[in-house]
């Protein structure tokens, strides 16, 4: 009893001593003012009330204390801060204090300890306190009054320091005044008045660390993933400078990231969060924060990646054209959130909220769970959207997108929210994968059902194969995701249909081969509008040679199909120029031939005028039908050409030196000698020229 | 296989088979029925609309759809095969149900929302909790700041912002700084676009809506059942929960001589009767969890108002009462909003799943 008795006391006279020793100087008058603390007591309490009767006269009372010249001002200062640490001896002479209770709670009966817990008293000076602290409060947080600085209390460390002590001195007193039983029953109005005042700065801080998080991000966050050009960079930097002054030297050079405080400000916006969990306020903090995040994160992705909330139905009825601007808008958010957005949350919640508060769940989550479900939702959204093979590539960025940017973000989740995250992601990417292979069996179906019945003129390459290929080059160019997503995402049936095939082909490479078949199968049909065998013979080498060129031409179509279908292809083609060969000049070669020319070794002239008017004759409506004949592919046109004169030319050569003799030279020769070989080589020149007017066109040539 | 022979047994049945789709669709009847009249008669008092009986409400919903989805399922070749009407019945159905997806979608923020009223309530319960030791001027501030911006956040959309401004020229003037977070809170929408509106997208699910007659051979009948209670099931999530532009004011009517028609009915017309009360007139939710917060965090209110200092122990066991209630609505939010949040979400991904595969197996 008496050591509790003289406990407070001791400490508080050593306290006068020292602070009086302090502060001699400047202000003994104040010192002097103070009652002896033993008075206090009684009084403390009247002051107590009258400070809570008066409540409303606040204002008043703050225009009284702040009013007076500004010699006063210092003082007032001073005292804080010396009070502040009177105020610190108290209260660790009372925690002492309650310790030995607790530890006399566990030794004696409760009632006892009850009664030493009576002996406490509060010095006068608390009091005192917290009227000064009201009054630095009223300072600072006068929404109505002009501002008499430019600096808010924020931009002065000293202020800062000073502000949150001061916070932390009246948390720890309410702690105590409120586990104290004696405080309770004696001081009920001391403890009401400390309350307000607690309550006052705490709304103080929320407003102030709403305006912190709101206001204070120093730059813009550099700029996202996907953007580098220099111009961006450039305006990093300027921006950079235009902070500079406001910013530490040291941190000049520092990369600040997302969300784009200073570690100064992350500092600070920390210790606002501990004084108000300390002050038992963090439920409010916390709202603050969520929701000054959630704004501020929808309003980076609405600066930063043009993004904007899209309802599913919405998504349902935008024009193909419209959906295929938004995709990459949606891609590339969800990318940045993923390695920045995201991270730069996490981080920043968990440096300002240490240790975080596990029964009311993550704010980083609560920040944002509900935007990644949104993303997903969009997502499906174009999923469900009418298929068409237009699409194909961008449902495959955005399957390439969750399967490469999700594994960074789901990281960031607890795991009951990850593995829920991770389901929404693989169902939304199932129903993207089936709809890629679906789009691949709308192709199937639409080289199937393509039945025009017009042919393309010169036998060229149909546009069918042309927009099969140039498609099929492009899906190539998803290769691995095309082979990842027929692998994964083939139902039952489909996959029966693979097995049938027994090749070690992936799936995708089979649904190309399939593809393959079917075009072949379609252009097949087609040649067969042709009336013209050979005719359809070139149109076929045509669309071979197109496909192999292609398949060719694209590393990655080459490593689907492989080289044992290109080298079959190949042979095909050949095929197709042997027919023709045989078709077209087989026929001329006919009148090279020796038989019938001789008889009983002489030479029948009929026959041989008739062979060459037959050749002549041919051989100009060869070259009139087949200059309009088309091959595009160079090296297809300039194989054909060799290979005819290949044939043609040794035997016509041959033919014409043996037999030319017969012929008389003059008016004969030349009625019936219509070409020589190299006329005949510069005709074959001339061929799959694709020329309407060819015939013309060859004989103009010939004359120069 | 296993498709390839359901599709051969159902050709080789076809003889018995207008029988087994008679019985079929008559259980599908049946089952509708029985679902809405459990509901109905677990529709009294306090539990309408309560976050029980709505995720009950969620459930039948989607043991429905199931069911709707066998029946497509079982007879995708009739209805892909038989004439038209049938197949765009059915397409109907499932690309109406996609309307229903941004519903589901604007109901989670709206769940989000509630979310923030319970963490509103939260401080206010621990601001007044009498287990700690006495309540001051303080901690009754602290709880009446919280209780402003939590009647703010219940606010309708379009009062909120006048009374938000209400509030601070005069109601609050003593703590001038004290912004109010009341229009913060609104901004919390994540999933539907601004000029997204729950009323027009009812009235969209609604639409051209035709009532087949009862003897109409083929699915228009469970088609047309189906779209009802999908629309029903719309239609009271958005009663209930806070949404952007709630309205309620889409017909419905459902003719007595379907089987569900009077259970169905009797919901709806006790749901149109509680949104005409004057307490709930304009509430931003008929959900019974928000009625109660609303009301105690009022009465709170009042209470608070009425104090003075120092507080009389008549007055202290009022605000101890009336913090019992303030808790015993917090923990019914707390413990059902997630749960009824993931069936929400539930919802949505079977009627995605639903419509791909049935529109899948019927081409």
């Amino acid at each position: 009893m008496e050591k509790n008795d003289k406990d407070p006391d001791d400490h508080h006279d050593d306290h006068n001593d020292k602070s009086s020793s302090g502060e001699e100087e400047k202000k003994g008058d104040v010192v002097s003012d103070a009652n002896p603390p033993d008075d206090a007591h009684h009084d403390q309490d009247g002051i107590s009330k009258d400070n809570i009767d008066e409540k409303t006269d606040h204002g008043d009372n703050v225009d009284k204390v702040d009013s007076p010249s500004g010699q006063e001002a210092p003082e007032v200062h001073q005292t804080l801060e010396s009070l502040s640490e009177e105020l610190d001896q108290l209260l660790s002479s009372l925690s002492l204090h309650q310790e030995e209770q607790h530890k006399d709670i566990t030794k004696e009966k409760q009632e006892e300890a009850e009664e030493d817990d009576d002996y406490f008293q509060i010095p006068q000076f608390v009091g005192k306190f917290l009227d000064l602290f009201e009054d630095k409060l009223s300072k600072h947080d006068s929404g109505d009054q002009p501002k008499t600085t430019t600096t808010t209390w924020y931009q002065d460390p000293e202020e800062v320091s000073s502000l949150l002590d001061a916070m932390d001195h009246v948390s720890n007193l309410m702690k105590l005044l409120l586990s104290t039983k004696s405080c309770l029953d004696d001081h009920e109005p001391l403890i009401n008045h400390a309350g307000s005042i607690q309550q006052r700065a705490m709304a103080f801080l929320e407003e102030e660390f709403r305006v912190l998080l709101e206001e204070s991000v120093i730059k813009e966050p550099p700029a996202v993933v996907a953007v580098t050009d220099d111009q961006v960079q450039d305006h990093h930097n300027d921006d950079t400078q235009d902070h500079d002054q406001m910013v530490a030297p040291e941190s000049r050079d520092e990369e600040i990231e997302y969300p784009g405080y200073s570690e100064e400000m992350v500092t600070l916006l920390k210790k606002v969060a501990e004084k108000m969990k300390g002050g038992g306020y963090l439920c409010e903090c916390r709202e603050v924060y969520l929701v000054a995040r959630r704004n501020i994160l929808m309003r980076t992705l609405k600066q930063d990646c043009e993004f904007e909330k899209v309802s599913v139905d919405e998504v349902l009825k935008m024009s193909w054209d419209t959906l295929e601007r938004e995709i990459p808008i949606w891609n590339k958010t969800f990318k940045n959130c993923s390695s920045l957005f995201f991270p730069g949350e996490l981080k920043l919640a968990e440096k300002i909220f240490p240790g975080g508060d596990e029964d009311e769940g993550s704010l980083f989550c609560i920040v944002t769970h509900g935007l990644a479900i949104q993303f997903l939702g969009f997502y499906e959204a174009v999923a469900m959207t009418k298929r068409s093979t237009e699409k194909l590539f961008k449902i495959l960025d955005i399957y390439e997108t969750l399967r490469d940017s999700f594994p960074d973000m789901e990281k960031l989740f607890p795991e009951e929210l990850r593995s829920e995250l991770r389901n929404e992601v693989t169902s939304a990417r199932s129903r993207l994968g089936e709809t890629a292979i679906n789009i691949f069996l709308d192709l199937e179906n639409s080289i199937k059902s393509d039945s025009s019945k017009t042919p393309v003129p010169g036998g060229a390459v149909h546009p069918l194969t042309r927009y099969t290929m140039n498609y099929l080059k492009y899906a190539c160019e998803y290769k691995d995701t095309l082979e990842q997503v027929f692998k994964s995402h083939s139902t039952m049936e489909r996959e029966e249909v693979e097995e049938e095939k027994k090749e070690d082909n992936s799936a995708f490479a089979n649904q190309l081969m399939r593809i393959m078949d079917l075009l072949d199968g379609n252009m097949e049909a087609k040649s067969k509008l042709y009336k013209d065998i050979p005719l359809s013979s070139i149109f076929m080498m045509n669309n071979g040679r197109y496909i192999v060129q292609k398949i060719k031409g694209s590393a990655e179509i080459h490593e689907v199909m492989g080289d044992t279908w290109c080298r079959r292809r190949s042979s095909e083609l050949r095929n197709y120029h042997k027919n023709y060969q045989r078709e077209t000049w087989g026929k001329l070669l006919g009148f090279l031939g020796h038989e019938g020319l001789m008889h009983n070794g002489k030479i029948v002239k009929p026959n041989l005028k008739e062979r060459f008017k037959s050749f002549n004759a041919t051989f100009d409506e060869i070259h009139k039908t087949q200059t309009t004949w088309v091959v595009n592919d160079e090296q297809l046109q300039s194989e054909l050409r060799v290979s005819i004169t290949a044939v043609m030319i040794p035997a016509y050569r041959a033919f014409m030196a043996r037999f030319g003799q017969y012929l008389d030279p003059g008016r004969q020769t030349e009625k019936y000698v219509k070409y020589q070989p190299e006329d005949i080589e510069d005709l074959i020149d001339e061929l799959f020229e694709g020329n309407t007017s060819s015939s013309s066109a060859a004989t103009a040539k010939r004359r120069t | 296989m296993l498709l390839s022979f359901r599709r051969d047994q159902v050709d080789s049945n076809a003889a018995s088979h207008n029988n087994n789709m008679e019985a079929e669709l008559d259980s599908f009847q049946r089952q509708v029925a029985e679902k809405f009249t459990d509901l109905n008669a677990s529709s009294s008092g306090d539990d309408l609309l309560s976050l029980e009986w709505i995720g009950k409400l969620l459930d039948s919903f989607l043991c429905c759809q199931e069911e709707f989805r066998a029946i497509v399922f079982n007879h995708r070749s009739q209805i892909s095969a038989s004439s038209s009407p049938t197949n765009r019945l059915v397409s109907d159905y499932f690309e109406r149900s996609i309307k229903a997806l941004d519903v589901c979608n604007a109901i989670r923020d709206g769940v989000e929302q509630i979310r923030q009223w319970q963490k509103l309530s939260d401080i206010v319960i621990s601001a007044l909790d009498s287990r700690r030791a006495n309540v001051g001027e303080g901690q009754l501030r602290r709880a009446k700041k919280a209780l402003v911006d939590l009647a703010i956040g219940m606010l309708d959309e379009k009062d909120s912002t006048r009374l938000a401004h209400r509030n601070r020229s005069f109601g609050r003037a003593k703590d001038g700084h004290n912004r109010s977070m009341g229009q913060h809170l609104r901004s919390l929408s994540w999933s539907v676009s601004r000029s997204w509106s729950a009323s027009k997208q009812l009235q969209a699910l609604a639409s051209n809506l035709t009532t087949p007659r009862q003897n109409d051979v083929g699915l228009a009948v469970p088609v047309y059942t189906m779209t009802s209670v999908l629309l029903f099931v719309m239609w009271v999530l958005v009663a209930a929960i806070p949404c952007q532009d709630r309205g309620l004011q889409v017909s419905f009517f459902v003719p007595r001589q379907f089987r569900w028609a009077a259970p169905v009915m009797s919901l709806h017309d006790k749901i149109v009767e509680e949104s005409k009360r004057r307490d709930r007139k304009n509430c931003c939710g008929l959900l019974k969890e928000i009625g109660r917060i609303e009301k105690s965090s009022r009465v709170m209110n009042e209470l608070i108002d009425s104090i003075h200092f120092p507080m009389s122990e008549e007055k202290e066991s009022e605000v101890k009462q009336r913090v019992e209630e303030l808790v015993e609505v917090h923990e019914a939010l707390k413990n059902g909003l997630d749960p009824f949040e993931r069936k929400v979400r539930e919802v949505f991904h079977r009627i995605v799943r639903s419509r791909t595969e049935s529109l899948d197996s019927l081409c």
